[in-house]
């Protein structure tokens, strides 16, 4: 179904640049995904496939420990990488964070 | 509203084709005349943000901002002039969506349906059909609901 999807746009250029400074080099930023009782399962089920490329099995698995645990770690990235997750995330609705990793 | 087909394998560009009934159509033209339910500020971008920084949270802002600019001019152009989108068929209308509209599609009645439940004061699914609804809430119950409709449909046709 990832085959389907549109291509994500790259982060803008010019943010690229303010972000650069922000340790690129460091994974240390987390991209959360928290529950919510409006999106459904089959929805976010979809956008994990669409926005990560994963297959539907392990996307399913993320959205059901949201649904379960109340949230799921989707991705530990370079800030810019995060960044770009979360707004990908956002755009389709979903309640999705970054956090710096502790 | 019901599947009729995509090429498969899909190639980018080919369509997916949906039966749709003529009082259908109506009701998704209706809902869709609701975009954009919500604004900037519902956005976070973090949940610590001391940790993260306040122009990260204006930059998302904005990006989401400029995405509602751009899914609110598509769909001046489907309120305008829809016919590319629907054509006569034998139960109503054949509704063809590309793999990129139907994202945009997936994302605007997103948009309705969790823009109604914030205006409905976010209950939980079981809750909001127990509320007492002024008119105005009742406008938003039949979104949501029809909005999750719809996005159903759309989906199914993924699998």
């Amino acid at each position: 179904m990832a085959a389907t999807a549109v291509p994500l746009a790259p982060p803008d250029t010019e943010r690229k640049e303010k972000t650069d400074a922000k340790e690129s080099h460091d994974h240390g930023y987390l991209v959360i995904c928290w529950n919510d009782p409006v999106n459904t399962m089959d929805f976010v089920t979809h956008v994990f496939q669409v926005v990560f490329a994963w297959p539907k099995a392990k996307a399913r698995r993320h959205m059901l420990q949201v649904h379960n645990a109340g949230k799921s770690l989707l991705a530990r990235e370079t800030f810019e990488k995060a960044e770009h997750y979360v707004h990908q995330l956002q755009g389709y609705g979903l309640h999705a964070t970054m956090e710096r990793e502790e | 509203m019901k599947f009729i087909r995509s090429q498969k394998p899909r190639q980018a560009g080919s369509p997916f084709v949906f039966d749709i009934g003529t009082r259908e159509k109506a009701v998704l033209l209706e809902t869709l005349r609701l975009y954009p339910l919500l604004d900037a500020s519902y956005h976070q971008f973090s949940r610590r943000p001391k940790t993260i920084g306040k122009a990260d949270q204006e930059w998302l802002e904005e990006a989401m901002d400029q995405q509602r600019l751009d899914h609110k001019k598509k769909l001046g152009q489907l309120f305008r002039d829809n016919r590319c989108f629907f054509k006569p068929g034998k139960h109503g209308f054949r509704f063809s969506l590309t793999g990129e509209e139907m994202e945009w599609m997936l994302r605007v009645l997103n948009e309705i349906r969790v823009g109604s439940w914030v205006r409905l004061g976010r209950p939980e699914m079981e809750a909001a059909h127990a509320l007492s609804l002024t008119s105005g809430q009742a406008r938003f119950l039949a979104a949501m609901e029809l909005s999750g409709y719809f996005q159903a449909v759309l989906l199914e046709a993924f699998s």
